[in-house]
């Protein structure tokens, strides 16, 4: 029974990732991921990559809300922002433990998400853009209405790390690297499923045309409200993770989080990768973290030749650098596909 | 249809400015003399300075509001150009051997002036050939494009400039007193030189045969493409008079000489969103009213709430929010829009 169960997971597996070149350069490259630490990088290489893997599950939130369901909220940084608060606050002020105020994070974000969405999901297309991107930056300012430890500039310093410093392995940040390297690859699982589940068709008709989409009897304000949601569940997930990696070495401070660099870098990494794929976002947080590190010779040109270079990719691929490496791939299969049929016949 | 739409704003309007004397008159009534000469004072301060930083707000908008009206960009770097264009103020006016001290020349100031806006509209029409127009069908990229260009221009200003923060002269010295309240002759001169420029801005739009143009183009592009018109020529001319707008705005609105965040974007571009939004997107007239709400709102937090100055960025987005709740496509938006 049990090696039945065994062997239709493998043959599921081979038919569904190894036979597909797309899912299995994914799988190659989770796999490289998985073995970077033992090449005994320094902690500074291992924080780069994790603050890139929270970007990419940030990156891949928003994805899920402007690539699939169309509404371009310019406020992600907004649930990024309440969740990072929320767990810091309560983790460091109350005593919680970690892995109780990340999920109470992410549900005052989908709570937000809620009350916020039934008014601003009535606008549409620039107006909607403009509308989220207010939210965050009057939390940015109404946070300065609080005293120090909790508002002002500086935020909130020092909020606990995931594990106690030398927990494990030697190197200091191992197990969070790991950590969230998993959190973000079952992330990205689910959000890719939600994506290309029947739901994610109806979003897709959403995106395509609204008013089409509401004519066939889908009831468009559910949807929308139901992907805000969702979206901002996983932006929370990034954020709280943010808060006790990245953010526990500094400060989660109001500029760090909620600022308007904070809402624009999903959109910078999903459009680099390619939209409305879920694993667009992902490639693209992930290549333009390191492009920023490996750019540090340049030193005070690095910004400078980052940004050109964003600029010329999206002028050459304005559909992703990712999803056109996909749709290559996908072509020489279909080519390799038809040229053994031939054979056959 | 249209008609009644204007009659219900009309109303809402008269509706508003009842209010606003009502709520004025009894307080006046209820208050003590001394409080009640407070309460006036602060009052002529508000109009005051509520319709200087209007009109200069107007001009900064209508760059954002014309280049998302004709060519359906939204355009993220606007508060780049802003930016851009006090930088090259100061430094046109140093090249052009202006010293505050020995060579103080009024026409210096406004040759240094005319220079900047016409670099910052020439940096708008090479920013728009080069990345905007490849991929200006794609909404989402030129967002990203866009955003690009801010940062970009940004950290090129950072290399130029370093942190020092480039004296800004005033165009005119000296202040008068009327009503009690100190006005300078740049604010003056900034008032009427934006009105000014919106009103040739106005007749260039309604009369002539490009302004026709561009209104051809923004009701539909295609058709204005048939009928001949040259529309990318036209998005550039739009974006050159948007970005020197912008630059204009930026000379006019810079902080005085010595104080600090010159190099800032984020806050003529959230001022743009927000005024622009208000009035509704690509509509001219509702820019200019935009413009002075938001200009009002942003006063009235220093003049009535001293201790809530924290809250002097959040207003105008509060109030975009709260407009755009109560109409979806701000105030002078096309409210239906075939689908």
């Amino acid at each position: 029974m049990v090696r039945y169960f065994f062997r239709r997971i493998y043959s599921s597996f081979v038919t569904n990732v190894f036979d597909v070149p797309s899912k299995l350069l994914a799988l190659l490259l989770f796999m490289l991921l998985l073995v970077i630490p033992a090449t005994r990088p320094s902690s500074y290489v291992l924080l780069i990559l994790i603050i890139a893997y929270i970007y990419a599950l940030f990156a891949a939130s928003w994805d899920l809300l402007v690539g699939r369901a169309g509404q371009v909220s310019l406020g992600h940084a907004l649930f990024f922002g309440i969740a990072a608060y929320t767990s810091a606050i309560l983790s460091k002020f109350y005593g919680l433990p970690i892995w109780a105020t990340i999920p109470l994070g992410m549900l005052l974000c989908a709570l937000v998400a809620l009350l916020l969405g039934f008014p601003s999901l009535r606008v549409k297309g620039p107006y909607l853009t403009l509308v989220t991107l207010a939210f965050p930056l009057i939390l940015h300012t109404a946070l300065f209405a609080f005293d120090p430890p909790v508002g002002g500039e500086y935020g909130i310093a020092l909020p606990p790390r995931f594990f106690p410093r030398k927990f494990l392995l030697g190197t200091e940040f191992l197990a969070e690297y790991y950590l969230i390297l998993f959190v973000m690859f079952i992330s990205a699982i689910i959000l890719y499923k939600i994506a290309n589940s029947k739901t994610g068709i109806v979003l897709v008709s959403i995106l395509d045309d609204e008013s089409a989409s509401k004519a066939c009897g889908i009831n468009v304000t559910k949807y929308k409200l139901l992907v805000f949601v969702l979206s901002a569940l996983f932006a929370g997930l990034a954020g709280g993770l943010y808060a006790h990696s990245f953010g526990a070495i500094g400060s989660v401070s109001p500029g760090s989080v909620l600022g308007l660099t904070t809402s624009f870098y999903p959109i910078i990494m999903t459009i680099f990768g390619g939209i409305g794929t879920i694993y667009g976002p992902i490639v693209g947080a992930f290549s333009l973290w390191t492009l920023m590190e490996f750019f540090q010779f340049a030193d005070e040109l690095r910004v400078l030749i980052y940004i050109s270079i964003i600029i010329i990719f999206i002028l050459k691929w304005p559909k992703g650098v990712a999803k056109f490496v996909v749709e290559k791939l996908d072509e020489l299969t279909e080519k390799r596909e038809l040229e053994e049929r031939e054979k056959k016949k | 249809m249209i008609k009644r739409e204007r009659k219900r704003l009309a109303a809402i309007a008269v509706v508003a400015l009842v209010i606003a004397v009502a709520v004025i008159l009894t307080s006046l009534y209820s208050l003590g003399p001394v409080e009640r000469a407070d309460f006036l004072t602060k009052i002529k301060k508000l109009v005051i300075f509520g319709s200087i930083s209007g009109s200069v707000f107007a001009l900064l908008a209508l760059g954002f509001t014309l280049i998302y009206g004709v060519a359906d960009v939204v355009n993220m770097s606007h508060g780049a150009f802003y930016m851009l264009g006090a930088y090259a103020f100061s430094v046109f006016l140093t090249s052009l051997g202006y010293h505050p001290l020995t060579n103080q020349s009024s026409f210096l100031l406004f040759a240094a002036l005319i220079l900047a806006a016409v670099f910052i509209g020439l940096v708008g029409i090479v920013v728009y050939r080069l990345l905007i127009h490849p991929i200006i069908e794609d909404t989402l990229s030129v967002l990203v494009i866009t955003i690009g260009v801010t940062l970009m221009l940004h950290q090129i200003m950072l290399l130029m400039f370093g942190d020092k923060n480039l004296p800004v002269r005033k165009l005119l010295e000296g202040t008068i007193n009327p009503f009690g309240t100190t006005v300078t002759y740049h604010e003056i001169l900034s008032v009427v030189l934006s009105f000014s420029l919106i009103s040739v801005l106005w007749i260039f739009i309604t009369r002539s045969k490009i302004g026709g143009a561009m209104r051809a183009a923004a009701q539909d592009r295609e058709v204005a493409t048939l009928m001949g018109i040259n529309t990318e020529r036209l998005y550039m001319l739009t974006m050159a008079i948007s970005a020197s707008l912008a630059a204009i705005a930026g000379i006019l609105l810079s902080p005085p000489a010595a104080s600090p965040v010159l190099r800032d974007w984020t806050y003529p571009l959230v001022m743009s969103f927000a005024i622009v939004v208000v009035g509704g997107l690509g509509s001219i007239k509702g820019s200019l009213v935009g413009a002075f709400i938001i200009g009002f709102a942003e006063k009235s937090i220093p003049i009535f709430f001293p201790g809530g100055s924290f809250l002097k960025g959040a207003i105008a987005l509060i109030v975009m929010v709260v407009v755009l709740l109560l109409r979806p496509k701000g105030l002078f938006g096309k409210r239906v829009e075939a689908e």
